[in-house]
């Protein structure tokens, strides 16, 4: 039994780092812009099919392809804020035309994937998918720990990027008063630009790692998605700890809810979780603040 | 000999509602010109005019004699132009050192950035013992401190200050006042809105007096503190 136990607190932290990366994007995204990035699970989706693309056509080991997958996805990021997101209104006044545009463009590229690599599951196999590592007494797939690994050095770096260059600095300032940036000489439109680059990037990195532990078909992205919102409700917006924290906390409670719920219902453990902090701490376990 | 600074015939608003008329001022180099008037007269209006927060549907604003109608708000801070906001609107979540590392974003000011900490450490020793606080922790005082040195770190030529004494206790306006003083005399060229007139036309060369939107007054400093309007409308004398 304490095995067990042991097993599914290992099991979460390594699914924490998962959750954090998938969530960071979407997070980082509104706190600068108010935008919802709907489309965070559509690009969650995206990264999943390109990592099995390049395997499958190439044979390109998924942990390599990460690096092109990541330059692409920024760039679609950019394109989709320079061709759509820049001109809407944002904020409370303009919140539901950026919904349902991203929402739109999810769609979108959900019915690509369908056209394109039809319905079936797919998986990505190679030749250590089934290979595990003995840690504590329990054993520990590659990839999980694989996963948490690049989770880990991803938001290590970001964290590092936000409070140490000065484009990082910029912003988080950015999201706190952009028009205090444009004064300073800031081009706020750029920051912008760069942000839906990097969290688009985030989630199509969330989707490339997610093709180590899951199968996906075009319809992969949207309970990801929601899990981000978890995440994010319960973080705040933009502290790569807060995120860490609360990924940690959905991993925990998904995992160790197995031993009272059925496991087809441990997705909606998180909803739960999330309208428990919506009703008893509505700023978030972690308060309001932004990109702090 | 040019104005470093001229406001020439703005009119400006928001959206529907027309704010300034006509508005004209000059402000030459080395001068503290204030611009005064109460309430909704269209003095914030004006800075951000200058600042091109908002366009001028008509006139324009010149910048070493030239037009700045198509330099872009975030260029403006790199040719010398630096607006301390009214409310301060600083980084509340960024300690004062990256506030003030930001206030010099523009590629000239990043250049001189230790040259400029120093400077504005020695003006407001205050802000270097808070240097890693976060900024909006701060006292009102140390705000509007924050918010005067982060616009010195973009290293400009002319200063817009909005209402620096606002909601200050009397003796932090004092140090406030003190310290525009010690700036003009170390060269720097500053407008300075302010409500507080006695304070501002005793530091300033020129003044302007704007109502709704439109200039009503301007002349020497001493000229406008003996003038019987001035004197009968905001003094209460
Ligand atoms: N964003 C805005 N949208 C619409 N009207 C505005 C806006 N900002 C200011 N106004 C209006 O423009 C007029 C002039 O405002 P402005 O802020 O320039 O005055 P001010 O002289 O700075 O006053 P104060 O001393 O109160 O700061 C006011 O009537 C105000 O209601
Ligand atoms: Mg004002």
């Amino acid at each position: 039994m304490i095995e067990h136990l042991l097993d599914l607190t290992v099991s979460a932290f390594l699914l924490a780092g998962l959750y954090a990366t998938m969530a960071y994007g979407l997070g980082l995204i509104y706190g600068v812009l108010r935008v919802v990035n709907l489309n965070h699970g559509g690009m969650i989706m995206a990264g999943a099919y390109a990592a099995w693309w390049a395997h499958d056509q190439f044979g390109l080991d998924p942990y390599l392809s990460i690096p092109i997958i990541l330059v692409l996805a920024f760039l679609v990021g950019v394109l989709t804020y320079a061709g759509l997101v820049r001109r809407l209104p944002r904020g409370a006044a303009g919140g539901v035309q950026s919904l349902l545009l991203l929402f739109g463009v999810w769609l979108i590229l959900r019915n690509a994937a369908y056209l394109v690599f039809s319905g079936n599951d797919q998986t990505v196999l190679t030749s250590y998918s089934t290979k595990a590592l003995p840690f504590l007494g329990a054993q520990i797939s590659v990839n999980r720990l694989a996963v948490f690994g690049v989770a880990l050095v991803t938001l290590g770096a970001l964290h590092l990027f936000l409070t140490r260059t000065y484009v990082g600095k910029a912003i988080r300032a950015v999201a706190q008063n952009p028009e205090s940036c444009t004064l300073a000489g800031v081009p706020v439109q750029r920051i912008y630009m760069l942000t839906f680059g990097l969290g688009t990037a985030l989630a199509s990195l969330a989707g490339a790692l997610a093709t180590g532990l899951y199968a996906f078909n075009p319809g992969f992205g949207a309970t990801e998605l929601l899990k981000s919102f978890v995440v994010v409700v319960l973080g705040g917006l933009g502290s790569v700890a807060g995120t860490a924290v609360a990924a940690l906390i959905l991993a925990l409670v998904e995992n160790f809810s197995i031993l009272v719920i059925p496991s087809y219902l441990t997705s909606a453990v998180g909803f739960v979780l999330l309208v428990l902090v919506l009703v008893l701490r509505p700023g978030g376990l972690f308060g309001q603040r932004v990109l702090g | 000999m040019t104005a470093l600074l001229e406001v020439r015939g703005v009119d400006a608003g928001y959206g529907d509602v027309q704010v300034l008329f006509g508005v004209s001022l000059q402000v030459r180099e080395g001068e503290i010109v204030t611009l005064l008037g109460s309430n909704g007269a269209g003095k914030t209006t004006t800075l951000r005019c200058i600042c091109g927060l908002i366009s001028p549907r008509k006139g324009e604003v010149l910048f070493h004699g030239e037009s700045l109608a198509a330099v872009a708000p975030d260029h403006r801070a790199g040719l010398g132009i630096a607006l301390v906001p009214e409310g301060r609107e600083l980084w509340p979540q960024l300690t004062v050192r990256e506030n003030l590392e930001l206030g010099a974003y523009h590629r000239r000011a990043r250049r001189s950035l230790s040259k400029n900490l120093d400077r504005v450490q020695a003006l407001f020793p205050r802000l270097l013992e808070r240097k890693s606080q976060l900024a909006g922790s701060l006292s009102g005082g140390e705000q509007q401190m924050c918010a005067i040195a982060r616009a010195l770190m973009s290293d400009p030529k002319l200063l817009l200050l909005d209402e620096p004494s606002l909601g200050l206790a009397p003796i932090v306006v004092d140090q406030m006042f003190e310290a525009v003083r010690q700036l003009h005399r170390e060269g720097m060229t500053l407008l300075l809105v302010e409500q507080n007139l006695v304070a501002a036309l005793e530091i300033a060369t020129r003044g302007y007096v704007v109502e709704t939107g439109r200039v009503r007054l301007e002349g020497e400093a001493a000229a406008l503190r003996s003038d019987p309007g001035i004197r009968a409308a905001y003094l209460g004398i």
